[in-house]
Order: C-alpha cells, then structure tokens, then sequence
C-alpha cells in the first residue's frame, strides 16, 4: 500500500511532501483548521494549467460546441475554489484516464501527472479553507431499519417492515434520505403495522388464533436418468446431522397457548403438474408452546431410528398395499432442538416431501407468557394499584429514550401517559402500555432520523451534530437499527466527541452480529446480490439452477465480504482473493472437488478459473441475460460499480443486436464487433465489451464453460490505451494494477453514500480522498475505510440551512 | 343535520354519531361514494372446473316446465331465480389446430371468448375478461374495482396442461391481454384485504379501533408541530408529506360520516384455509356477502377450482383426483363418482345462493340484485369439447331476469352472447365480446 500513497503524492517537491505528512497526521476533524494558503505555488502553476487546457481542452470544451455539456473557456485556472464542482469533473476524467479522449493530441504523461496532482491539492486545500459536509435531509426508517429497530427496541423479531410498502432506491441504495417519501398508504400501513406490533410485544392474550404456513423448499435436480429426484441434504444448521431435507425458520408464539402443528405431505410427482397434493396426508399435533421465538424443525432423518407409527396415514388412492409399506421414512418435528414427535411415514412409489408446514393457535391461552419482549418492555411490574402510574411512567421513559434515540423530557412522556391510562381504563395495565406503544411507533421521532439546527447556529455553516445524532449515525449505518444502550449512555456523558470512544465503538459495533446488516444491505445493493431473487436463468438452457443455487450464489458473496470486512483484509482482496466460501452444492456446480454437505466452508483455490468477486455465480449471473452472458452488462457493471466510471446512457433507437447472420449463430464476440462498426457505439464500447469478452468463460449463470456453440472461448482483450489481458484473472490483475485507486475509491464512494443516507456531491469529493488516503496507511482495509468515514467531517459535522 | 355537520368539530361528531358511522376508516375499505337510495346491481361468476357429467346436469325439458337434474339438486330451493342455459358454446376453447390443452383453453376462453396463445412463456396472450369489462365501470365507485378468488393454490410451474402457461388454469379474470389476475384463495388474506387488520367485522369493535387509530394520528399531528421549529426547509417540507398524509386519512374518516350505516354480519378473522372443501367455499362465500353487501365491490369472479384441478375429495369417500375420474371412459363406477363431487360442488355453491338470498337488500334481497354466473368451460371432462357448456345464471331479478326457466339457445350459439348480456343487464352495454354474434334475444326479452 505504500505505492499507493507515492501514486498520490503530488509534485515531489520536499515542501509538499512534508505538508502532506502533516496532514495525514493530524486528525481529519482538524483539517480545516490546518490553514493552507499555498499562494506560493499558484502563480506558475496556475499558468501552466490554463496553458494545458487550452491546448489540450478547449477545442471541444469551448462556449459554442460545449462537448458533454462543459465548456472550459470560463474556468479560473488559478481559482480553482470558485467552481470547484467543474474541476472535480475534469479532475475524475484525468484520473480515470478518459481525457483527452485515445486519438486526439495528449500532453506528456509526466505532465499530466503534475496537472493532476496540483489541481487535486489545491481542490484538497480549498475544501479544508471552507469545508461543506453536506445536510442529509431528515431521514425516514425503511424497510429493513424499520424491522431492526422493532427488534431491538422490543425484543420482537417478526420483520414488520416486510408489511410496509417498498422503499424507493436512490444511487444504488435504499436508504437514501431524499427519495424516502411518506404516502398516505405508508401512513396508514404503519398505523396498523404499530397496533399489531404492540399487541405482539406485550403479549396481548384477546388474539384470535391464525394459522401461519410454511413451504418446504422443493429442491429439484436432474438425476443420472434426467428424472428430477429430492434433493438429499441437511439443509439448515438447526437441523440434526442426520437430517436430510426438510427445514427449520424461527417462530414467535405470541403467548403461552396451545398450537396446533400440522404437516401436509405431498407425494412427488413427475408428469402431471396440474395434481394438487392428495387431502388426507396430514399430520397434526397439538402441543402447548411457551411465548416467545423458537426454531421449528422438520426434516426426514437418515438413520433407522425407531418411530411412532401414524395411523391413517396411507398412500393416495387407497387400497392396493397392505398396511405395511415396503418402504418407510421418518420425519422428525422438532421445536428449539427437542423433538416434538418422530413420525413414520410410508413413502411413495417415487418418494415424499413435504409439501408444508403450519402452525395454528393460539388456543386455551395461559398467559402473555415471558417473551423476550414482554422481558424487555415491563422494566417494572406492579405490585398494588398505587404502584401502576409510577411503574407506567418509567416504562415508557426507558421505551421513549431507545425509540426516539435521545434523552426525554416530561413534554415527550405526557402524551403517551394519556395513552397509557385511556387502555388503562379500557382493560388492563398491559393493555394501556400497548396503547403508549402504538403511539410511540408511529411518532415522526421514531420513524425520522431527525438531526437539529443547534439554537443561534449560523445560516449555512458547518456544525458539529451532537452526540445522540452521532449515535444514530453510527448504528443506522453500521447495523441499520437505533444505537444500543451502551451508545445512548456515551451520548448522554458526552463522551462520542472523543475520537477514541468513537473508535472503539466502532470496532465493538463491528463485531456484533447486528453488524451483519452492514454485509447483507451493503454488499447486497453495491453487487447487485439483491437481483438475485428476481433473476430467472431460462430453465432449458440453464436446467442446473434451482433455488439452492441462487441461495449458495448470494451466501457465497456475503461470506466472502463478511471475511474480508472481519479479518481485516485489504478492499482489494476483493478482486484478488484465492479463497472462497463453498458448499458442495456450489463447489459441484464450480467443479471443485472435495467439498461435502451443505455447510458452508471457506475453500482456497487453487487454479485461475474463480477468485475474487469477478468468479462468484451470484455477480456473473445477475449481469447475464436469462438466456445468455452479456459482456456489455458485465463490462458496465465493473465500469460503474468498481472502478467509478459510469458509462452514459445509451443513445435511443439503437437496433437490437444481430445474433444470426446468413443463418448461422453468431459468437457472442461476433454479434458485439457490431459495436466497433459504428463509432457512436465504439465510444464506450470500446471500453466496457474487452471488459466483459474477459468473463466469456462463465455462461450465463457463472459456470465454467471453454466453448460456446462448439467455438473456443476468446477471453482476450485489449482497452482503448492498449493495455492487454486475457480472462478472469488478468482482468483481476489489470484492475488491480492499474485501476488499484479507482476500486478502492470507488468502494469508498458507495460505502459514503450508504453511510450517509445521500449521494455524494463534488463538495464530498476532498474529504473522500481524504477518507482514501487515511485509511489506505492501514491497507485500506474495510474498517479501515470505515472508520475513516466515521472520523470524516462529512459523518460528524453538518450544514445548517439556508436560513 | 345535513348543514350543521360540517361546521361540527369531527371528534365530536364521532363521540355523538357513535353506531351512526358506517365503516372502519384505517380498515382501508371506505367506499369513495355516499350510497344510494337506489340499490345497486352486482355481477358474479363461479366457475366449475372439468366439466360436468352431461346426462346429470342438463334437463331434457326447456322453458318454464324445466326439471330439476341430479346435479342440480341442491340447487331446487332457487329453482324460481334460477335460469339454466344451453347450447352456448365456446368455439375458441377448442384446439383450432394447436393440439391438446383444453382445459388451459377452457379456463382461459371463458370469460374472454378469444383463443389463447399456446406458450408455457412469459409471452400469454389472452383478452380483457367479461368481469373486468364490467369492473373498469361498476368499480370506479367502490373500493375494489373487482376481486377474484378461487379455493385451490395457483400453480407457478410454468406449464399447466399441454404446453399452456398456468395463468390460463389458475385464474378466469384478464385486466389486458396479457395481464392476468391473480386469484385470492385465503379468506385471511381477503378478510385482511377487506378489513385491514382486525379480528372482527364486529361494527363496535371497528369503531373502538378506529377511533384509537384518530387520537394517534392527532399526537402524531401534535409531534410533528414540535418537531417543525428545529428544522430546515426541506426537512419541514418531507415532514409535510407526514402531515398531508394525516390529512388524507382525515378526509376520508370525513367522507365515512356521510355514509350510511352498513351493517356488516360479525364474522371474525379467519385463522388460515380450512382443509374441508366445503368449509373453505363456505368462508369465502361469507366474505363474497359482506363484499357486496357493504358495497366494497360489484364484480367478483370465484373459481371452486383451478381448471384442469385433480382436487380429491377424501370426506365423499373419493380419494382419486377429480380430473381422474371425469376421464371416465364411459365406466359407470367413475361417472358416478364424478357426478357426486359435481353435485357436492352445487350442494357448496348454494350455500352462497342462501346467504344471498337472505340478506336484504334494496327493496329486495341481495340475490335479486346480483346477476350470478354459474357453470363450466368444458361440457364433458372426458371428451373435453367446449360445446353446449353446462350454465346457469341466478338471481338479476332487479334488472327483469325471471327465474324458474331453461332457455335453449341455437346450436352453437357463442357463449359470448350470454356474457354481452349479462354485461348489458349491469349497465355495461358493449357490441362484441370475442366471438360474440350478438345479445341472447331470448334472455333480453325477459
């Protein structure tokens, strides 16, 4: 990483040299008080650099033709300051090394790099004269934060959010404070969502029984003989070792109550899609649960074990075989790991599954039970008439303090006791502190992340946020929930404006599993993984895909950046890691031998044709088509989310490609060579297709393939300035060398804008590469990178408004 | 009363009003409309899948005199609002040179009248159906332009029968040609769809709801006023939208305190699907009352099957598919147990006929002022022509539809005749309705 500082050093005069040291050594916070004339360089630079751009810029970035709608007549090359936002973008071209365009007159390499450098220091320089953190609009819950917060205020993991109607995305990301609206549909949505989250959490024992039912996942697979059989695995770690598929998921009972379980079985069928699953193979039990959320269970079991025969549990037609099937097997039901009941079942001509799983209840309710909610909500507990008020009061002061994310005052409790005491009235202590609640979960400062003026602070001036807007910043953004107590408490001593405190929470929060939202919501909007769920690879040229695949696929890519996020490893490994996280389903499907079951294990890998994100099945397959590979959507993919650079739009009315000619199927890089044809396409073509022709060794759902339509496989290419690679791993090694920045800045980019809840800005760009070269001295790791953005001006300090 | 009540203060209007209030406001099934003096006229379809065993369904006398066949049998106590009808046939249910499929075809042209694009694709092509023609204008006025339910779980398996889509099996309602409807089979889903999330349709329980869910919109009015001093223009503007939405809500609790009282039937909410048919239609057909009964829809289609169904019906005694036995091949045994699931279907059926029937509505009852489509896409399951379709239509008696009658209709005549005159009854006049040739003359008359 060393040379990836020297890169960054500007003109290597010694002064510069130590002035930089100075900064990288100062906290960034402080930046802005370092003061940075730099009169001394302007002079001869300043007019070497307006020398340049007319030289090399303004024939086409002039007034009259504006090229790319920029016109560079007007700006101050010795001002940068005054239109920093029109230098930014030249500055990103430069760098990206787009400008000026192959083929037309370039200054010398050396000179570039000196027109670089400055006018990046001095972009640097201005920005910490007057810096601009930006004012993230207040900021509504989505989808996911909404359930997190459930979860951690209540106890209660029952993912309400999924009630709620879908987020809008904004660059990437749905947490995106200025595209996050309020519809009435949403107002009302959680209105209802509040009363049955409240009646959930306190355990409300008036609840009508509802009968929630589960699908067993039908894992499919074509045989030696092309017949698809079941799938034999242990499919979930709940699951005991001997299992073979069935499935486990977490339930909350809301009460201590009886519930009934009943299982549907289906008899697995070839031809006739159109039977539905005979009535009358169905197993009940009914069982008393105590309140709260446990695994449930149910799976086949490999082993002989002895089993309780089931009465009237027959083959579909009736008649025929005697009661005595020649073949039985044994399906076990299993709640928090203890058997409920092991149930012998006999299979069917072409074996069993299950079609499905439901629980019913509650009936006969006992009690609310002592749910982790109710554990949580009720910090005290009555004993005397008298002792309910007081007892109400505190329980809402510590349950307003989590939900709103700040210390509470009288004015905030006294509403919501009248709320308490109207269910009071009504019924019950329980149901009075449901009614608080309901309110609670729909006040705007629940639902809003809301960051205050400070009082007299000036129109338009950077301030400080203080340190419960910090605390939330922290946890939405590192477990996209409400910070935990521990935050709350150091907010209250005022103890996150020390950077250390900051730095420790930051690794402790990092290590929680509620961190976990950082992997899955992050890794799952910059990669893509998200489109998973929605790819469809056509079946008949694909018929190896199935819903196993598609969960290995994501769980691969999650794992993978989770290692690398909590070993502490280089961003870059990203791209260049010889290791991967594999199940035997995967390790079949990439050709990796001597992986075995359905855990999950890291792998290392031993030849070229997977490492990095670039061989991960999850990113080949959703930048395919359903049919097949698309080197351009690959090649835009890298482009935009790995190295930064976006290709425009294309132009409308462009002609679908030619994938036939003279009644022959063209190759993939013959249908593309269509793009060099025409110059409007080869423009940036010329770019994103060598890029995607290097990934032609993956089909359209990430398998390794040499040949396509009985023709090798060319994964060679050559980009615009020259430079030659060939396949997945001299992609990877390409963009390790010579792009190494842009990955990693561009990483940083989609971890600002995630973090901050907004898109970047060219005001954002100094403190980015500030953020880069920070944490580039402790390899640029993941939290490194994280904890740079977190001590940046951007996340700790705001912009007042206008006025 | 009519002046005074806006000028009154709505929270007090609503301590007074008390039962006077209509409907549940948060519950999201506030009609947009006051009601009318005038009642208003609904349209229903139920469809049988696999056709029925000929000889026990059509009566061999026409007219007034008509006789009640075995499958008709739980149907007698409506023989007077009843019209049965034959020789409608569905020409574009046929292969018409793409083979076999029929019960795709049937389920997909009976609404339709068009023949469907044979693809197990993404690329279906159908119609606009008979119910969605009616919806677009008898749903502008309520709060569900039209709702479609059915008893059987869809099937996503691509291929349903024969190289057709599934969507023709799994659902009668087309919104565009290419847009099926998908079908509600859970009543928990409808009640919930219905009335949001309570328990109950319990008028005083929904009221105590409601009114829980107004004061906590007005601290939420209340807290965002705190909030606004402490705020920038644009977040004052997002948290605008909060308040806008507040107001939305509060419009509609106003246009609730027009409305007239409705009173629902109590029925709690349903816990899940229950396992027997029978219980399962009886629920649904419950719900299908209170939906048009409260005005919340005109239109509902309602499929007892998905077409093609291999549904068995273990409590008859009849462990085989239902599809396995309409493919009798003339064995008597196998005939005779499809006619019983056949009857059994009409014996559930009547139950929404009951519940119709005895429910009041404008100057009569709930029947009289629905027009109910009952019958098959197929004649025969085990020849599987679409000719003669075994049908009859209930109820209508508001719009001059006299019961107690079997009309015989030309051979061949389109069954999308029946379907133009059905929509022309409801007020939803049309020219042509896939291969329609004209109105059934015989049914305008009546």
């Amino acid at each position: 990483m060393g040379a990836f500082l020297e890169k960054q050093t500007p003109v290597a005069s010694p002064v510069s040299t130590l002035r930089r040291r100075q900064i990288l050594a100062v906290p960034v916070m402080l930046l802005s008080m370092t003061t940075l004339a730099g009169a001394w360089l302007q002079e001869p630079v300043a007019a070497s650099r307006a020398g340049l751009v007319k030289q090399y810029c303004l024939g086409c970035h002039n007034d009259r033709a504006k090229t790319a709608n920029l016109s560079m007549e007007r700006l101050d090359s010795a001002n940068v300051a005054g239109d920093a936002g029109s230098w930014e973008k030249v500055l990103r071209k430069l760098k990206a090394n787009e400008m000026p365009p192959v083929g037309l007159p370039r200054p010398s390499a050396d000179a570039l790099k000196v027109f670089t450098a400055s006018l990046e220091s001095e972009l640097d320089r201005a920005a910490a004269a007057n810096p601009n953190p930006g004012r993230p609009t207040i900021h509504r819950l989505n989808r996911t934060e909404y359930s997190n917060a459930i979860r951690d205020l209540l106890g209660l993991d029952v993912k309400p959010g999924a009630n709620l109607p879908a987020d809008d995305t904004g660059y990437g990301f749905d947490n995106i404070a200025d595209v996050l609206s309020l519809s009435p549909v949403l107002v009302e949505r959680y209105v209802s969502v509040a009363r049955t989250v409240a009646r959930l959490a306190v355990g409300n024992t008036d609840v009508k029984p509802v009968i929630d039912s589960f699908n067993g996942l039908r894992e499919v697979r074509t045989g030696a003989r092309g017949q698809r059989a079941g799938r034999n695995d242990r499919i979930s770690e709940d699951l005991p070792f001997d299992s073979v598929g069935g499935f486990s998921f977490r339930y909350t009972f809301p009460v201590d109550a009886e519930y009934v379980f009943k299982i549907k079985m289906a008899l697995i069928n070839g031809g006739f899609t159109e039977t539905a699953p005979p009535v009358g193979q169905v197993l009940e039990l009914r069982v008393p649960v105590k309140a709260g959320v446990r695994h449930v269970g149910l799976t086949f079991m490999r082993s002989d074990a002895l089993a309780e025969v089931v009465p009237g549990v027959g083959r579909g037609g009736g008649g025929g075989r005697g009661a005595a099937p020649a073949n039985t097997t044994h399906l076990d039901l299993r709640l928090d790991g203890a058997r409920l009941k092991l149930y012998d079942v006999p299979e069917g001509q072409r074996g069993r599954e299950i079609n499905e799983l439901s629980i019913a209840g509650p009936y006969n309710i006992t009690g609310p039970g002592d749910s982790p909610s109710r554990r949580r909500l009720f910090v005290c507990t009555p004993a005397a008439p008298k002792d309910e008020d007081p007892c109400a009061s505190k329980i809402l002061a510590t349950l307003t303090r989590r939900a709103f994310r700040r210390p509470v005052t009288g004015a905030d409790i006294k509403p919501l006791f009248a709320f308490y005491k109207r269910g009071r009235e009504d019924a019950s202590f329980d149901q009075g502190i449901e009614m608080a609640l309901r309110a609670i979960l729909v006040s705007p400062e629940f639902l809003f992340r809301v960051e205050r003026n400070p009082a007299g602070a000036a129109p338009n001036k950077a301030h400080r946020i203080n340190d419960f807007e910090l605390a939330s910043r922290l946890s939405f953004f590192l477990w996209s929930s409400i910070p935990d107590d521990e935050l709350l408490t150091l907010a209250e001593q005022g103890k996150l404006k020390d950077r250390t405190v900051v730095e420790r929470q930051v690794t402790r929060m990092l290590a929680d599993p509620k961190s976990q939202a950082l992997v899955s919501n992050f890794s799952g909007q910059w990669l893509l993984l998200r489109n998973l769920e929605q790819h469809k690879p056509d079946v008949e040229r694909f018929p190896e895909f199935d819903e196993s695949l598609r969960r290995a696929f994501r769980l691969e890519t999650e794992l993978f950046f989770d290692s690398i996020l909590r070993e502490n490893r280089p961003a870059t490994e990203l791209l260049s890691a010889k290791y991967t996280f594999l199940n035997e389903r995967l390790a079949e499907f990439y050709g990796i031998p001597g992986v075995r079951g359905s855990r999950f294990r890291r792998v290392d890998l031993t030849d070229s044709m997977r490492g990095g994100l670039l061989g991960q099945g999850s990113i080949l397959t959703v930048t395919s088509y359903p049919t097949r590979t698309s080197v351009v959507l690959r090649g835009k993919w890298i482009l935009e989310n790995l190295l930064g650079a976006p290709p425009p739009a294309p132009p409308p009315d462009v002609p679908p490609l030619e994938l036939r000619r003279n009644d022959k199927q063209l190759s993939v890089r013959e249908a593309m060579e269509q793009h060099r044809v025409n110059p409007i396409c080869a423009s940036c073509h010329a770019k994103m297709d060598p890029i995607g022709f290097a990934l032609e060794n993956y089909n359209g759902i990430g398998g390794w393939r040499d040949k396509e339509n009985d023709a090798s496989i060319d994964a060679s290419g050559t980009l615009p300035d020259g430079s030659e690679f060939r396949g997945p791993a001299g992609l990877a090694k390409l963009l390790l060398t010579k792009n190494e920045d842009d990955f990693v800045s561009t990483l940083t980019e989609k971890l600002m804008t995630y973090a901050l809840g907004r898109g970047l800005e060219s005001y954002d760009r100094p403190a980015l590469r500030s953020i880069v070269r920070e944490a580039s001295k402790q390899n640029a790791t993941i939290p490194a990178l994280i904890h740079s953005i977190v001590n940046s001006p951007q996340f700790q300090t705001r912009r007042t408004g206008q006025s | 009363m009519i002046v005074t009540r806006k000028s009154l203060n709505r929270r007090t209007f609503l301590r007074g009003a008390g039962a006077a209030l209509g409907l549940p406001l948060l519950d999201s099934m506030v009609p947009a409309f006051a009601a009318t003096a005038k009642s208003t006229i609904r349209l229903g379809f139920v469809y049988v899948p696999n056709g029925m065993i000929p000889k026990d369904w059509l009566p061999q006398t026409e007219g007034a005199a008509f006789q009640i066949t075995p499958t008709m049998r739980p149907l007698e106590p409506f023989r007077d609002k009843m019209v049965v009808l034959s020789n409608l046939t569905h020409v574009n249910a046929r292969a018409l040179g793409d083979g076999g499929g029929d019960h795709a075809r049937a389920g997909a042209t009976w609404l339709t009248g068009v023949h469907c694009k044979k693809t197990e694709g993404s690329d279906i092509r159908a119609a606009v159906s008979a119910d969605q023609i009616a919806a677009k204008q008898l749903g502008a006025q309520t709060q569900f332009g039209s709702l479609e339910l059915g008893i059987e779980e869809p099937s996503f398996a691509g291929g349903c029968d024969s190289g057709y889509s599934c969507a023709y099996t799994n659902t009668l309602s087309w919104r565009g040609p290419t847009t099926p409807n998908p079908v509600e089979i859970s009543p928990r889903a409808l009640f919930e769809r219905l009335f949001g999330d309570g328990e109950t349709t319990d008028f005083a329980a929904r009221l105590k709801r409601m009114q829980e869910n107004i004061s906590i919109l007005d601290y939420v009015r209340t807290d965002v006023a705190r909030l606004q001093p402490a705020l920038g223009t644009r977040d004052k503007s997002k948290l605008d939208e909060y308040l806008e939405s507040i107001r939305d809500i509060e419009r509609r609790i106003q246009k609730a305190e027009e409305q007239k009282a409705k009173k629902a039937p109590i029925l709690d909410r349903p816990a899940g699907i229950p396992d027997l048919f029978e219980d399962h239609v009886k629920l649904m057909s419950d719900l299908m009352v209170i939906a048009f009964q409260t005005d919340m829809t005109r239109v509902i289609t309602f499929m007892l099957a998905r077409e093609g169904s291999n549904r068995s019906f273990p409590e008859l005694g009849l462990p085989e598919g239902c599809h396995v036995v309409t493919h009798h091949q003339n064995d008597a045994t196998k005939i005779a147990k499809a006619q019983i699931i056949e009857e059994h279907r009409a014996k559930v059926f009547a139950h929404l006929l009951k519940r119709m029937d005895e429910t009041a509505d404008g100057d009569g009852t709930l029947l009289d002022h629905t027009l109910l489509l009952y019958g098959a896409g197929i004649r025969d399951g085990n020849t599987h022509d679409h000719d003669d379709l075994p049908l009859a239509m209930f109820g209508g008696k508001s719009v001059g539809v006299r019961g107690g009658l079997h009309l015989r209709s030309k051979a061949g005549t389109p069954m999308t005749n029946l379907l133009l005159t059905m929509l022309d009854k409801v007020g939803v006049p049309g020219d042509t309705l896939g291969d329609s040739t004209g109105k059934l003359d015989q049914l305008c008359g009546l």
